[in-house]
């Protein structure tokens, strides 16, 4: 019952919210990453850990881990934990960057269909960047 | 040892009109498995017959590679069973019902219980009648704890429990099966914390289980898809299939990706059709729904 150990902050998630629930974990880590929050060699919360804090199963978390591993933003030392791979950063950068290029993607369609051109939709864009 | 904390094979038991099964369980050892289903959907009857409370007609029930009726005593040592209809108000006080049912286990834990007493705000000598609804709750939580049970039986265990009350239970739930060994079956009608935290889901209604599985796996199977006619073609319910909402020539529908019915619907003239993930309460509610109709 004690609660000694340092809470791993990680932001909420939730099933009403989008994307399964390993995946909101795995976009959190890579958010905390790819902004330098948790730097290359920093120990993560053992899954049990985090799944206490965050009241998600225990599978939940071993999953979002596991998918973190194998995209080389953490690392699994037998023993002694996990951690953030040295390229996790760029790794986190690489994966937001796609992200955010399939958005603009999205974007750009659901602009096209509203009947906007190129150079338009280029303004709307800009705008938004310089937060019009 | 055998994988499963509990086997149910084939189980009948009737309470007439209602009849339970003939029904097949199965709950892994170490998994937090949440029991779902409407109201008198037979979640009770279920726990009540694993803890092995009434007789079943048919069928077998084994719990922790025990007989749930021939080993009983071997089998409620290992068990604890927390029901909203179980009332201690008898033993007067708190301290008074704690050294009651600690005479009943071996495995007591007396430290584990002061630190739940005292995650639980529990006052050793409250009065039990005076307590609140939730703060029995808690008391009847901590009496099933304390003897750390390989199997725990929750039945609707948060009703009456405040925000903050019901996260301390979750929490002590998942440290329960931290270690693999510990297994909880849960029934409860809150599913947003069903889906949270339990590995394992089973979904019965009207004495009947519908869907049982990997929490994630059951939830990523189904899909909302919204889809629209152009030739007035109509669909109806069929095998992974169910129409939730319909105006006109738009239609929302819940889809079982195993059954392969996005091929179908598109052949059959449907179109912009989308696929959304739902949650277990969406799912849920239109499982529920659909059965009714027939």
């Amino acid at each position: 019952m004690t609660n000694d150990r340092k809470p791993f902050l990680l932001g909420p998630i939730s099933p009403a919210a989008a994307g399964a629930l390993y995946q909101q974990i795995v976009d959190r880590v890579k958010r905390e990453v790819s902004e330098g929050r948790l730097k290359p060699g920093a120990a993560l919360p053992s899954f049990r850990m985090l799944a206490e804090d965050l009241l998600v199963s225990l599978i939940t978390v071993k999953r979002a881990y596991e998918e973190l591993e194998r995209e080389g933003i953490i690392f699994r030392r037998q023993g002694l934990g996990t951690f953030v791979a040295a390229q996790g950063h760029d790794r986190s950068r690489e994966a937001k960057l796609s992200v955010a290029e399939e958005l603009f993607r999205e974007a750009a369609r659901e602009a096209a269909e509203a009947g906007l051109k190129p150079a338009e939709i280029l303004e709307l864009a800009t705008n938004i960047i310089k937060g019009k | 040892m055998n994988d499963n904390a509990i086997e149910i094979r084939g189980l009948v038991k009737t309470y007439f009109p209602f009849r339970l099964g003939a029904l097949d369980l199965t709950v892994p050892r170490g998994a937090i498995y949440g029991l779902i289903g409407p109201n008198g959907a037979g979640k009770t009857t279920i726990l009540d017959l694993i803890y092995g409370m009434g007789r079943n007609e048919e069928g077998e029930i084994r719990v922790l590679g025990f007989d749930h009726q021939r080993d009983a005593v071997a089998l409620k040592r290992r068990t604890s069973y927390v029901s909203p209809e179980l009332n201690f108000d008898v033993w007067g006080s708190v301290g008074r019902a704690i050294r009651f049912v600690r005479g009943f286990y071996p495995t007591w834990d007396d430290a584990y219980c002061k630190d739940l007493m005292k995650s639980f705000d529990l006052d050793a000598g409250a009065r039990i009648a005076w307590l609140s609804f939730g703060a029995r709750t808690k008391l009847s939580v901590l009496l099933a704890l304390a003897h750390r049970p390989e199997l725990l039986l929750l039945d609707e265990p948060t009703t009456g429990l405040d925000a903050v009350s019901k996260q301390q239970l979750f929490a002590e739930l998942l440290r329960i099966v931290e270690d693999g060994e510990r297994t909880v079956l849960i029934s409860s009608h809150n599913l947003t914390d069903i889906e949270r935290f339990a590995d394992h889901v089973g979904m019965i209604r009207h004495g009947q289980l519908l869907l049982e599985g990997r929490m994630d796996e059951v939830v990523d199977r189904f899909r909302l898809a919204e889809f629209f006619t152009e030739n007035n073609a109509e669909f109806a319910n069929r095998d992974g299939f169910i129409v939730v909402k319909r105006n006109e020539n738009r239609w929302q529908a819940v889809l079982d990706q195993e059954r392969g019915v996005a091929d179908w619907l598109q052949k059959s003239g449907a179109q912009n059709l989308s696929l959304t993930r739902m949650t277990l309460e969406d799912l849920f509610v239109a499982l529920a729904r659909e059965k009714e109709a027939v």
